[in-house]
Formats: C-alpha cells, structure tokens, sequence
C-alpha cells in the first residue's frame, strides 16, 4: 500500500478528522524497530539510546492525556556500511525493513526516490520544537527535493589536524600555530603551504617518510573536500557538477604528495586500527580526519589533545578556493511500513529524541557536534571544550554533499580516479580521461561537465 | 530415504513374477517404487536444488541485465511522481518546459471544493467555517504556509496529523505525490487542470516514473568504459596464473610428491596443505596482512637489514598479485592434491613394478604413467577451478580491495562493487548483473572448451575390452 497515494490519503485523512473531538487512539503495546549504521561501539550507544529516552517521554505523555501507550524498542547496530546498507535495501524489498533507520544523509535521495523512505514531514510538525531549533543547513541536508525526509541524528566536521610539537621544531612559533585555525580561513595558509610544511617536518627526522601528510586511510565524504578546496562545485540548481580543473588540481595535489615522498604511494588501505594509533601519538605530523576523532584518540593514549594537536578547517587550495569542510550528519529516517500509525508514533520518537537535552547525550559521549541552537546552553555540551571549539571553529564554515539520486555513482567514479592517480596506475591526465568517460556513460544528461 | 528407496525396488523385484493383478493392493509410494519414472522421482530433489540456485538465478541475472534497476529504482516496481528533478528532465530531455512550469506548481487552494470533502469527511463544522471565513479564495504556496494557516485558527485541529489531513483537501498539486498506476497519475494531471497531448503525456510518463525499465544500455556502458577492458585483463591473468601455478601445476607436485613418500609423512602433508582450506576466510586474509603491513613480519624481519618498512601487500601492483595469487593458490591446490592423491592411487601398482623392472626412472614413471591416468582429474580440477577462480572474489575484497588503484579488481569484484557496494547506497542492480552475465556466458563458453580440449568423450567412452 502506498500512503503518499491520495485515495490512501483521503481515507486516512478520514479516520484522522474523525478522531478530531477526542484525542487521537494509538494501539497499547508497540513495538519499534530501530537499525543503526555506523557503528557498534559503545559512542555511538545514544543513536538508539536517545530514542530510548523518547519512548519513556511519549508513553508519559500518552498517559497525561488518559491513554495505556507501551512501547518498546527493539533495536539492532551494524559495524559495517555496506552490510548495513544492504541490509536496509533488501529489507525494504521483503516488506521486513525497521521503523527507523540512523544512515547517512547521502541515501536519503535514492531511497527516497525508490520509495523505501517516507518524509518525516508527513508526521511532524516542522515549526514545533525541537524542529524549529535545528541548525538550518541540517535540515536541508536532510531533505530531498525540498521536503524533510528525516532529522539530523549528530552533526560533525572533518577537520584538518597539525602536531603542534613539530610545527614548533620548524620554526613556528607558540602564537603561530594558535592562529593557524585563521591563517587556514583567510586563505593565508593553503594547501601547498601543507606540502612545504610536511616536507620540512620529514626532512627534519622528525617523522618517517610518508608521515608528512598522513590521509584518511580509505574511500569517504572527506576526499570531497580536497575538490572544493579547489574551487570544485558538487551540484548546482538539483544537477550534479564534474568540474575538470578542480578535479585535474584536487588529483594534482596527492600525486604531488607521493612526488614529494610526504605521503604513501601504497596509504590507501591501510589498516585503520594502525592508522589511529599512529596519528593519536605524533607519528604522523599532519592528516585530517573526523571530529569524533577527540574521542578516539583518548583510547588510543593520546590524554592532551589541546597541548599536542592543533585543528582547523581543510585549507584552499590557493586562488579564490576558501578553506572548507564537510559535514556527513547521520539521519533518523522512516521506512515505508504498512502501519501508518506505527510510523506516526516513530515520526513522534524521532521529534522527541533530537531534543538538545537528549541529543547532547549523544553529542558529547561520541566527540560529535550538536544539531541544535539551544545545545549550547545545555552544561554538559557547553562545558566540553572540544565541543565548543569545534562548533565555533568549524560548524560555520561546513557544507554537506548534496542529496542527489546519482550522487552516489559520481563518487565511486571520483574516488577509482584518485585511487589510480595517487597509486600511480594512471597518471592525473589519463585519470581525468577515463573519470571524464565514465561519467558521461554513466550519468548522461544527469551532471554537467565543465 | 534410501533404504526405503532399496526395499520398494527389492520388493519390486520380488514381486513381479506373481503378476500385479493377483498381488496385493500397491500403497502409494510403492507405486511410486513401481513406476518406469523412478529415475525421475529420485532426481526431483536435485532437480529442485539446480532449479532454486542455478537455474533461476542465472534467468534473473539475465533479464536484470537489461533493465536499469538499482537503490533508487527499487526491485519490485516504480510509482510515478512530479519532483522538481522530473520536471527539469521533461525541460532538458523533452523540450516541455511550458508544461513543466504548468505541473512544477505547488499550490492550495482553499476553495469550495474543498470544503465540501473536508465537511463530508467529518472535519469539525466550525474548523471550516473559520477557515472559509478567513481564507476562501487564498492560495497558498506550499504545505508548510497552509499547515501554519491550518494551526492559527482559533478551532484548529487538536493533532499534526489532522492538521495536515486537512490541508491535503485544498492541494491543487501533484508535485511530490506517488501514484501506483499510470492511470491515476494522468488523470491527477488532468484533475489539476493540466491538459496534456498523448505524445506530451508519454514524455511525463517517461520522466515521472521511478521504478526500473528494459535497456540495453548497460552493455553500451560497459563497453565505452575505459576500465572494462583492464578488468578483463586482469581476471584472464588472475584465473590462469593462479590455475596454471597452483590450483593445478603445484597440486599435482603436492600428489606426486607425497604418492613417492610413505604413508605417515604423505598424510602428514596432505592435512598441512589443507589448513588453508578449513582456515575461515576472514581470519586466513588477516594472517597474510599481519606478514605484509609496514608492522607485519616481513617488515620486522627485514628492518634491521635496513629496509624500511613498508605495506608489502599494497606497495605495488605486482606486490598486490604475488600476494593474490599466493593466497588463493594456497586453498586452491589442496582441493587438486586431493583429488590427484586418488587419482594417482588408484593406478594399479604393478604399472610401477612393472616400469622399475625395466629400469624406468621416476621421471619416466610420472611421464609415461602417471600424468596419461591423470587426464580426466586434469580436465575436472581445469574446469572446476577455471569457473571458480572467474567467480570468487572473496580473498581480493578482503586482501586488497582491488587495489592498489584498480589493479587488482577481476570481474567478480567489480560486479559485486557495482551491485551490493557503494558508500552512498546507490547499488546498481542492473549494471552488476549485467556484468555477472559475462561471467556466465565466458563460464559456458569455457567449459565446453575444456570438454573439447580434453576430448571428453574419449575418455569417458566406455572400455573397448569389455
């Protein structure tokens, strides 16, 4: 059965006005399904937590207007994306999906369009509270085609990081590196500044060769930030944007990074466990990564983050390129279910639970950023310095990957180009030729080359 | 099963000379026992097993080959809905940009008409009388401006949910509904007062739909990608070293070697070249990246020689196939050991004598004896191994990912990526199976190579001497 279809709509308009004179009847014992991704670590715990906290709220609420309502949750966490992803999909196809699921933003577009999830904004008051105190930008990346599919669940940056000692070994000074976060900013430090700096740093013996610039170890939405970073445009107008120039410079500069012996030919794949270790306790002089990270550097031995890191946003690339970063919030979404009061009631525990009370619970057990304005006045997140810098320091400057059907196609075609130009398979002109072709076979009409 | 199966025939057996019509009633299942089809019976539930797993698998990929199904398109069908890309791809596709405007409207009206269902539906009489009173004739852009017109009424619905009930009565839009069926669809349009040409109504059709269509497009992308033909090189270079130097070439040095040794040291290397086999997968991979890691063994071991350490495994795309090769090949010569240990056991050993007698040597043995009694194990572990090289992917995903930038990625990994992973969600179905469907054909086309290569009816024809 399809809800969004109008006959559906009118009778369940029906049923709803009907029980306009009292209030409205919700079964008595219910129970949730709830599937995260992303995680089963004991951070990431709040993700369903919160909904927890939101089911007691909304039995107490029920019960303050004279009803039984019992809920339970029932809910499921998974390590690994795509197992997550293909989980949710094949689900949704049996009729077997959960109530909510927590995923990227990024799969609101296709699963949207499939039909797998259904707006939130069809339950929910978009102007009611906690609603109306999300961050604006959250909320449209958690749209698509200018409806509210879901809630941000958290929101993060990915940030660039330096060690501090190092930076002093070359030469700069304590207040020199404190004004690195505003050098990255202005544009006064760039990306070719990164290269020079981590050159010295591994010419010093300070770190091993390929310690200079030590990257994320594998495939992600940080990598769009390099592009930017010169100048490179995801979408424009609901249509995705392959810009060669940005895209020839972005390549440009990995490549040049290997050249320069700062960076591994062979980094990409490397074991993740190994690669926090090392970035946690100053083997590696500057990398970038997520703002969760404080969090894991903590278990990885690292207990003065402030004294021995420094962060900032990705610098530009030089040019009229700004420093950026990308914010991938993780989003409670609904399924399409065959019970639309079921769906109402996890529409209300979605609502409940990004609360800035609950959501900071969240925000400050897994190092992420708070989706809400009013968070900041809340003591627990306002007394956690990491997320107070971070917010000021990042939040302001974040953009997010757009919700776009083939989004999804554009980046496997952008990272295989990398991947070939950094490894040395291909060289940046050759990869740019085959990205080029592959987009336009793919994609079509559906982005713009330029 | 089977023991019931040996007494119904037995029974059978005994009782035929007595004649059906004078023995006693048949049940039904030795009936069953009795009947010319019992051959037939006996294979329905392998018959099932080929059906379930072979053959409706391989129709399925072949007819999802041609369609364009993916995350977005959904496996079990499409709706139809107006969203403003779908009205930008009537503008860009079909020239209709007038009509796109006409039906990319979001507009509520709040109109007799409306009222009037409101009423019928049971919505509060003066809920509506406010509403009328207040705003009849106003349009309104979008749902939200209604909604908040709707929640500042001094008798405004008590729930969202009503709330938004109500204003669904006064939608004069399609835009962002989902319609099942063509019909109900067009007849919204022409509801809406949007009147179109049938050429006009096949192009919003065109753009408006969801699910997944027929399209040979998939094979026209494969073949313009630059990738395709490099992927195709490495999986003919990765199924036939692999096959050449291990599933065969060191299986069979596995089988002889061990046949010239004696019973309790051959058996001991036999279960050693097994371990590989029975070692789970996940945790075999993980051994080989411990020796390989710039942390790993073979950079301990080489550090204080002065190399530096480095990951082994990804340094270089020759690295990556030492390593692919070795790991595979290292499971898949076991399976051939095995089967050559029998093969080569079976050979009746006065051959041996017979040849030591006149003085042959070892090599002369494994020449003239051994390897013409091996041909069909030869032929067997050749096309076994050759469909499930071209197949398997499993040690790649979890060794190297078909790194280092591609070089490593053979057909299979490559349709898995395409189909089950992307780190978007956007899987595509279509194209994966598409890809898939190469494999099947190349695997047909293989076997029956092989069939004539080996001349398999030669060695299957029966004994002349019998």
């Amino acid at each position: 059965m399809n809800m969004r279809n109008p006959t559906t709509l009118a009778a369940l308009a029906t049923t709803a006005l009907i029980s306009l004179g009292s209030t409205a009847v919700l079964a008595e014992d219910v129970t949730i399904q709830v599937w995260v991704g992303g995680g089963a670590g004991d951070e990431n715990s709040y993700r369903l937590g919160a909904i927890e906290i939101a089911a007691d709220i909304l039995e107490r609420e029920a019960a303050v207007g004279g009803e039984d309502l019992n809920i339970t949750i029932d809910g499921q966490f998974f390590d690994d994306w795509s197992a997550f992803k293909q989980a949710v999909t094949l689900g949704a196809e049996a009729g077997t999906a959960p109530h909510i699921v927590v995923s990227g933003h990024e799969d609101i577009a296709p699963w949207a369009q499939s039909g797998l999830i259904v707006p939130i904004e069809d339950y929910v008051d978009v102007d009611s509270w906690p609603i109306n105190d999300i961050y604006e930008n959250l909320l449209e990346t958690s749209s698509f085609e200018g409806t509210l599919y879901g809630l941000p669940q958290d929101a993060e940056s990915r940030p660039f990081f330096v060690w501090r000692e190092y930076m002093t070994a070359i030469g700069y000074s304590d207040a020199q590196i404190d004004a690195l976060p505003a050098d990255i900013q202005s544009g006064a430090y760039t990306l070719a500044n990164v290269l020079e700096d981590a050159k010295k740093i591994q010419d010093a013996g300070l770190v091993e060769a390929g310690y200079g610039f030590y990257p994320r170890a594998s495939n992600g939405p940080d990598y769009w930030q390099f592009y930017l970073s010169f100048g490179g445009v995801m979408e424009e107008d609901g249509k995705l944007v392959f810009d060669k120039a940005a895209m020839t410079e972005f390549y440009q500069f990995f490549v040049d990074a290997v050249a320069s012996g700062v960076t591994k030919k062979n980094h990409l794949g490397m074991d993740w466990g190994q690669w926090y270790s090392e970035v946690a306790n100053g083997k590696a002089a500057m990398w970038h990564g997520g703002t969760w990270h404080f969090g894991r550097y903590k278990k990885e031995g690292n207990d003065d983050f402030f004294g021995t890191i420094q962060f900032g946003l990705i610098p530009g690339g030089g040019g009229n390129a700004a420093a950026n970063t990308i914010t991938h919030p993780l989003v409670y979404l609904l399924t399409q279910q065959d019970n639309d009061d079921e769906t109402a009631i996890a529409a209300e525990l979605i609502k409940i639970a990004s609360g800035p009370r609950i959501n900071a619970l969240h925000a400050i057990k897994s190092a992420h950023l708070g989706i809400t304005k009013s968070e900041e006045s809340v003591d627990l997140y306002s007394g956690d310095r990491w997320a107070r810098e971070a917010t000021s320091r990042l939040l302001p400057s974040a953009s997010a990957m757009p919700n776009n059907v083939n989004f999804g196609q554009y980046w496997e075609i952008m990272f295989g180009g990398l991947e070939a130009s950094w490894t040395g398979s291909k060289t940046v002109a050759e990869a740019i030729a085959d990205v080029e072709i592959e987009l336009t076979s793919t994609l079509g009409d559906k982005i713009i080359m330029r | 099963m089977v023991n019931t199966v040996t007494e119904l025939t037995s029974d059978r057996a005994a009782g035929a000379p007595t004649g059906r019509d004078t023995g006693p009633k048949l049940t039904r299942l030795q009936q069953i026992g009795n009947s010319k089809y019992l051959g037939l019976y006996l294979l329905v539930p392998a018959g099932i097993f080929v059906l379930m797993f072979f053959l409706i698998p391989v129709i399925l990929t072949g007819v999802f080959g041609f369609t364009n199904m993916s995350t977005s398109t959904g496996i079990t069908g499409g709706s139809y809905v107006v969203s403003r890309s779908s009205m930008q791809a009537l503008e860009d596709r079909h020239d209709l940009g007038e009509i796109a405007d006409q039906i990319n409207q979001i507009v509520y009206t709040i109109d007799e008409a409306g009222l009037l269902a409101a009423g019928q539906s049971g919505v509060a009489a003066n809920t509506l009388r406010e509403l009328s009173s207040k705003f009849s004739g106003n349009n309104f852009e979008g749902r939200r401006e209604i909604e908040r017109a709707i929640k500042n009424l001094d008798a405004r619905p008590a729930n969202t949910r009503a709330i938004k009930a109500l204003a669904k009565y006064f939608e004069r839009s399609v835009l962002n509904t989902r319609f099942d069926s063509k019909e109900e669809f067009l007849a919204a349009i022409d509801g809406f007062g949007v009147s179109l040409t049938p050429e006009q109504q096949d192009a919003l059709i065109d753009v408006s739909y969801t699910g997944w269509v027929f399209t040979a497009d998939n094979f026209k992308r494969m073949i313009s990608l630059p990738d395709t033909k490099k992927t195709l090189l490495n999986t003919l270079f990765y199924v036939f070293t692999t096959l050449i130097l291990f599933n065969v070439g060191f299986a069979l040095v596995l089988a002889i070697s061990t046949h010239y040794m004696d019973s309790g040291p051959s058996g001991f290397f036999r279960s050693i070249w097994l371990l590989p086999r029975i070692t789970p997968p996940v945790l075999y991979v993980l051994m080989w990246k411990w020796l390989a890691w710039d942390t790993g063994f073979i950079s301990a071991i080489l550090g204080p020689f002065g190399v530096e350490p480095k990951n082994w495994l990804l340094d270089s795309p020759a690295n990556a196939w030492t390593f692919i090769i070795l790991i595979n090949g290292m499971v898949g010569a076991s399976m051939g050991m095995l089967i050559f240990s029998s093969a080569i056991k079976a050979i009746p050993t006065s051959l041996f004598y017979a040849s030591e007698v006149d003085g042959a040597t070892r090599g002369q043995q494994i020449r003239h004896i051994i390897l013409p009694q091996l041909r069909f194990p030869i032929l067997f572990i050749t096309s076994y191994q050759t469909l499930s090289l071209m197949t398997s992917f499993e040690y790649i995903l979890l060794a190297t990912e078909g790194g280092p930038g591609g070089a490593t990625e053979v057909w299979a990994l490559s349709t898995y990526f395409k189909a089950l992973n992307n780190y978007a969600g956007a899987l595509e179905y279509g194209y994966g199976a598409a890809l898939a469907l190469v494999l099947v054909v190349v695997g047909v086309v293989l076997s029956v190579a092989y069939l004539k290569l080996f001349d398999f009816k030669t060695l299957t024809a029966p004994p002349k001497i019998e």
